[in-house]
């Protein structure tokens, strides 16, 4: 993971292109979301890397199947929700990034993850894994569950 | 550290930011007032159009002040990358701003973000002949239908200009209006009416879970609300060929399409033509009437509406499975055929992978992604 520069924490507020904003109802400044997730990580020994890799498979797995269902996992159905445009990277410079989601879901638990582009780029490159609160927010542990890492 | 130390510290800090803050506050003051860089000749497509403008804005603004409108969401502060135009001459060098939106390829054609270009020298440019025509427009909604569950139409009618000319697959760029603290956006919608209907125009939208601008339109837009748009845009429209038709489409994605077969009926187009609409389930499905009526109308139509997440026992005749099955299914050699796609970026690269493993050029695969 590359270490991201100090950003704005205006990037990070609702936008022209994110309604509400990437901290939901977090009141963290972004450094301190980053740090507290990778600790969670990191004391449930999940290299942030595997999962990362693992929400970008679960994603073109549902990207790809056109609509229908997918399996991303045991009892784990994705499905792709498809919309126009492109969102940009609140860490600015890192371009822009298809719409659409990924929404997964556990049929064991009824849990649900919503996956984006734009959200696997946030993690992959700035640990970031988004506000508490906000509808993209990918939770580490909770991922990891649905993704059947832990 | 005793505490006039800190004191001093503090105050040194302080008297830093100050100075930065006056001195940034000047350069700019000096960009816009104290640097004057005169009248400035912008060439357009090799002389095509010449405009003079006042040096010292950015590309976009000063086309846009000229009524020629380039695609743009984030009102020009460099983070849509939807403004694109070659810059042949004069344009400087590229910013850092820019940078991450360039690919190497487009890099090697002079291709930059308009907005982050600064007009200060004479400067030469390229962009596509259709941005000639594109004006802004206001207009009042007259009708908005439920066609889905997650899907509308809206017809509007123009008032200011009174009419348009575009291509049947064109697009227009939606405003919305500020609403509950978010800001104003602009937005892609396909048009899906006739090009002879100048007055009006129609538009299928669907929803986006928390979408700026579709839920003002789904939420808050009411019918009798004036509206402005600008357009028409895109490149996306049938070739003059009597090549036969694949269409396919999921979605929104109909409205191009379907735009095209109302064409087809009016001007007397004669092709050969398959559509295949891919949906969940039959609650996702609109204009089958409309379809069906076209099946009759058009000497050689066909449509196929393909459900995938549709339950076995619904009493489903039609065909279920993905789009791309399809084509392998009911057309095994595309070598002859155009196709006409529109929808996800994931449903256009697994059309285009099957169309051209059964044999279609891909120079003969025209399509509109959603991104």
């Amino acid at each position: 993971m590359k270490q991201s520069p100090k950003e704005s924490p205006k990037n990070f507020e609702a936008s022209k292109f994110s309604g509400d904003g990437f901290l939901g109802s977090d009141q963290r400044p972004v450094d301190e979301i980053i740090a507290h997730d990778a600790r969670t990580l990191d004391q449930a020994g999940i290299p942030l890397a595997q999962l990362a890799a693992a929400l970008e498979t679960a994603y073109l797995a549902s990207r790809d199947a056109l609509g229908a269902p997918a399996e991303t996992a045991p009892e784990v159905i994705g499905e792709f929700e498809e919309s126009r445009g492109r969102l940009p990277c609140p860490f600015r410079g890192c371009g822009v990034f298809e719409k659409g989601e990924a929404v997964l879901t556990d049929r064991r638990t009824n849990d649900t993850l919503i996956i984006t582009a734009l959200g696997i780029h946030l993690i992959k490159k700035h640990g970031f894994f988004q506000g508490s609160g906000s509808r993209y927010r990918i939770d580490p542990l909770k991922a990891a569950k649905i993704l059947r890492i832990i | 550290m005793d505490a006039t130390m800190l004191q001093s510290l503090l105050v040194s800090i302080a008297f830093l930011a100050s100075l930065g803050l006056v001195l940034a506050a000047l350069l700019v003051l000096a960009e816009k007032k104290i640097l004057n860089y005169g009248p400035c000749d912008i060439d357009i497509n090799a002389g095509e159009k010449k405009l003079t403008v006042q040096g010292g804005s950015s590309l976009l603004s000063s086309l846009a002040e000229n009524d020629l409108f380039i695609p743009s969401a984030c009102g020009g502060r460099g983070s849509c990358a939807y403004c694109k135009v070659k810059v042949l001459e004069g344009g400087g060098v590229i910013g850092p701003v820019e940078e991450p939106y360039l690919s190497p390829a487009e890099r090697k054609d002079h291709v930059r973000l308009s907005c982050q270009v600064k007009v200060r020298t004479p400067i030469k440019i390229e962009v596509p002949r259709e941005l000639f025509s594109v004006k802004r427009f206001k207009g009042v909604l007259e009708r908005k239908r439920s066609l889905t569950h997650d899907i509308l139409e809206l017809r509007i009618r123009l008032s200011a200009p009174p009419a348009i000319d575009f291509i049947a697959g064109q697009y227009v760029q939606l405003e919305s209006a500020e609403y509950r603290g978010r800001e104003s956006v602009m937005r892609a919608y396909s048009i899906s009416s006739l090009p002879s209907e100048k007055t009006h125009i129609e538009l299928v939208i669907r929803k986006v879970p928390d979408g700026i601008c579709t839920t003002w339109i789904f939420e808050l837009l009411k019918e009798g609300q004036r509206v402005e748009f600008s357009g028409p845009y895109g490149e996306f429209h049938l070739s003059d060929t009597q090549a036969p038709i694949i269409f396919i489409a999921g979605g929104s994605g109909m409205a191009p399409i379907y735009g095209m077969l109302r064409h087809m009926r009016e001007t007397g187009n004669t092709r050969t033509a398959v559509y295949y609409f891919g949906a969940r389930q039959q609650n996702d499905l609109f204009y089958l009437d409309e379809l069906r009526t076209l099946e009759k109308e058009l000497p050689s139509f066909s449509f196929t509406p393909v459900l995938s997440k549709e339950p076995d026992d619904s009493g489903w005749n039609g065909e279920r499975g993905l789009v791309t099955q399809m084509v392998q299914k009911y057309v095994p050699d595309t070598s002859k055929h155009e196709a006409y796609l529109c929808g996800s970026p994931g449903m256009i690269d697994a059309s285009v992978k099957v169309l051209a493993d059964n044999g279609m050029p891909t120079e003969n695969i025209f399509y509109d992604k959603f991104s």
